[in-house]
């Protein structure tokens, strides 16, 4: 068989033993290759930015472990924001799994940041049935939240009084990897026209760009490459930044097969 | 005999279809008590869910087909896993909810971190330049694999900018122009079964 | 109470939708005419469609079964109705082929339907005796515990073709490459725009976005249900024709029809 023959017909497990050291090996040895902000995300930035001392946000963090990679490091970078600009951050989820994740970005965050729970954020909990909750919250968070995750009577928390309703709520952040945001855009931004941000995965992301581009969202933050730009744009070293070498590495490394691959099979016709 | 579940289609469907274009807060109300019930309708549906899987691993089991084993595996932990959560409840500190976050949860990263391995598989199998068509898709995946990522800043400055291009003009087009035509479709799909035109979902082909 | 009560009965930024859906139901009325009349609607060809066919002849040459994927959709989604009303074509055909059919399905309420679409299907065949209770089944609710189960199903089974319809997130790759590597013929149907490039490129056919709506029409040929497409397609028309129209209008110095054209 010649050698073209031969790479025509890898082996696939030679490819996942690349792809494996492509992932391992940055992880390991650093480079912390640039990043550069694009206009997306730092439309998205922008958003929180200007937003005053004191001004309510509701993030939605609805994705579950599988999917943690991309937009853990995005929720971790967020929050940070929101307590830098010393927001109010009311946090829920709309996934079962959605607590175990929410929980620990939200102490990570609120540690670095020097906040405190029910003083400076306050998080609601699991809530099922996605489009039922987004419309009975332009009616009544109490009705749907009676108490929070810890079981505390929302009207017992400082920063939730007065806050009953997207009336009060000045931005709207989901973060997901479903069709959540769809939901969010047609309710939250459309129905209670709240300014809305969205934080996905990097395949779902492209499928936002028409709303962003027609203003129904104000922002958008697209895979672990969006949350890196956005570590860089809160100047934190992240996950995302972390996982940036790997991802940029096994990226060449795909891109380096498929030109073999083409180089072995262009020279496979000329030989026929 | 198949009128009543027509007749109840229709209903349901113009009824939604109109409390699409009906704000007052009475409208609304009813829509979101629809939602609701369609809920509990998933939530009894469960339990026809269970008796299914059930019944298709006590069947493998006792026929000793292939992977028979597993099945054990997969109904001692559907039996354990509800007793468990029937008894101490899902909330956070159960074991219910130890078993999600140290067994689940790692278990559904794991699978999706392998999609990884078949991207690469998948690329290099399928990108290759059979005719005018494939060598445009290849060209521009090559070039946004590397263009998204950090290392194509290293190797020119305008990378990042191109890839951007791509994908807000190029791209966001066709997106859009699939967007409609899926829209529309899906509308033509949702009319045919509110009025009737379609009843495959009933079991009949005509 | 947080919002103040709406008490409208008609929301009027809403009214061009009103409009585009009465438009759209006079162009399923005209045609739907047009079909009774005996007039002929033409669909170009749908690849994946023809090789449905092919694909099940295959399966009970081989003695193999069919793998039938609806999605991870629920029955609010599109995609899965359409998926729906593709399988009870194919289970029709399985049945009258004698060949054999596995249904693993995400949605508990969607496998409820599946499996009285089947039956149905078995019983219109005249060989209601013949269907396989079990075969249409439920697995998980969990992305990747159904993928798990069902490239188990897959790699152990080795089904001759596997039909993907439906509503597909992340997994489609992880399932069209699984079925690649067994060597099945693979035809996929995808509403999902961000999973069409992953169908593409490891299944032999892939029916992308508005041909996965069509496919029902287009495999039963029943005049009204072709009517129904060209509707979609006098609709799809207009649409482009307005969007053409408001941009030339805009640059002109009148952006009313754009506006008008705008949804809120």
């Amino acid at each position: 068989m010649s050698w073209m023959a031969r790479i025509l017909a890898i082996d696939r497990r030679l490819i996942f033993v690349l792809v494996g050291l492509g992932t391992a090996i940055p992880l390991l040895r650093p480079v912390n290759l640039p990043i550069t902000v694009t206009p997306r995300v730092e439309a998205a930035y922008q958003t929180i930015e200007s937003l005053p001392a004191g001004s309510t946000v509701l993030i939605s963090m609805d994705y579950e472990p599988d999917t943690m990679a991309e937009l853990q490091p995005m929720s971790i970078a967020v929050l940070r924001h929101c307590f830098r600009r010393n927001l109010k951050v009311i946090v829920i989820t709309l996934y079962p799994a959605g607590p175990g994740l929410v929980e620990p970005a939200l102490r990570l965050a609120a540690s670095a940041e020097g906040k405190e729970r029910n003083k400076d954020y306050a998080f609601l909990g699991y809530k099922s049935g996605f489009q039922t909750v987004m419309i009975a919250l332009g009616e009544s968070i109490r009705q749907q939240f009676p108490v929070d995750f810890y079981k505390t009577p929302l009207d017992s928390i400082p920063i939730l009084r007065g806050i009953d309703s997207y009336a009060k709520i000045d931005l709207v952040i989901n973060l997901t990897a479903s069709s959540a945001a769809d939901y969010w855009i047609q309710f939250a931004a459309s129905r209670y026209h709240k300014p809305l941000i969205l934080g996905t995965t990097a395949v779902m992301a492209t499928d936002y760009y028409p709303y962003l581009s027609s203003r129904q969202i104000l922002g958008l933050v697209g895979g672990m490459k969006g949350a890196a730009e956005y570590e860089k744009r809160m100047d934190i070293f992240g996950d995302a930044r972390r996982g940036m070498d790997a991802q940029s590495l096994v990226h060449v490394i795909i891109a380096a097969l498929v030109i073999l691959g083409n180089a072995a099979l262009m020279m496979t016709r000329k030989a026929a | 005999m198949r009128s009543g579940p027509l007749v109840l289609t229709f209903l349901v469907g113009t009824t939604l279809i109109a409390l699409f274009f009906i704000p007052h807060h009475n409208a609304q109300t009813i829509n979101a008590k629809l939602l609701e019930w369609a809920t509990v309708v998933y939530a009894f549906a469960l339990i026809l869910g269970s008796i299914s899987l059930w019944n298709t691993h006590a069947r493998k089991i006792r026929l000793k087909s292939d992977g028979w084993p597993y099945s054990i595996v997969t109904l001692v932990a559907l039996v354990v896993v509800t007793a468990l959560g029937v008894g101490q409840g899902v909330g956070e500190g159960t074991l219910v909810s130890r078993i999600y976050n140290m067994v689940n949860s790692p278990l559904a990263s794991t699978m999706f971190a392998l999609l990884a391995f078949f991207i690469a598989s998948a690329a290099f199998r399928a990108f290759r330049a059979r005719n005018v068509e494939a060598t445009l898709l290849l060209v521009t995946a090559v070039l946004m694999m590397i263009g998204r990522v950090s290392i194509g800043e290293f190797i020119w400055k305008g990378f990042p900018g191109f890839t951007e291009w791509l994908l807000d003009v190029p791209n966001l087009a066709a997106k859009r122009a699939i967007a409609i035509g899926v829209g529309l479709g899906a509308v033509s799909i949702a009319l045919k079964i509110i009025l009737g035109i379609e009843r495959g979902y009933l079991g009949r082909s005509r | 109470m947080g919002a103040e009560l709406d008490t409208r009965w008609f929301d009027p930024a809403r009214t061009n939708l009103l409009v585009g859906l009465l438009l759209f139901l006079a162009f399923l009325a005209i045609n739907i005419l047009r079909a009774k009349r005996g007039g002929s609607i033409y669909i170009r060809p749908l690849a994946g469609l023809k090789a449905l066919d092919e694909a099940i002849g295959r399966a009970t040459e081989m003695g193999k079964s069919i793998l039938y994927m609806p999605g991870l959709g629920d029955m609010s989604e599109v995609g899965t109705l359409a998926a729906i009303t593709i399988m009870s074509r194919v289970a029709r055909k399985v049945a009258d082929l004698g060949c054999s059919m596995q249904v693993p399905c995400y949605d508990p309420v969607v496998m409820a339907i599946m499996d009285g679409v089947a039956r149905e299907a078995y019983v219109e065949a005249g060989r209601g005796d013949e269907f396989k209770p079990g075969s249409v089944h439920y697995v998980s609710a969990q992305q990747f515990a159904y993928v798990a189960a069902v490239t188990g199903v897959m790699l152990r089974e080795r089904p001759a073709a596997n039909i993907f319809m439906g509503s597909f997130y992340a997994e489609s790759l992880f399932l069209a490459e699984t079925g690649n590597l067994t060597g099945a013929i693979q035809i996929a149907g995808c509403d999902k725009v961000t999973q069409l490039p992953f169908f593409v490129c490891a299944c032999d056919y892939t029916l992308m976005g508005e041909e996965l709506f069509a496919a029902s029409a287009y495999i039963g040929r029943e005049p009204v249900q072709l009517a129904t497409i060209a509707a979609q397609d006098w609709a799809k028309a207009f649409a482009a024709a307005m969007i053409v129209l408001a941009i030339a209008l805009s640059a002109l110095g009148h952006p009313e029809l754009g506006r008008l054209l705008k949804t809120s």
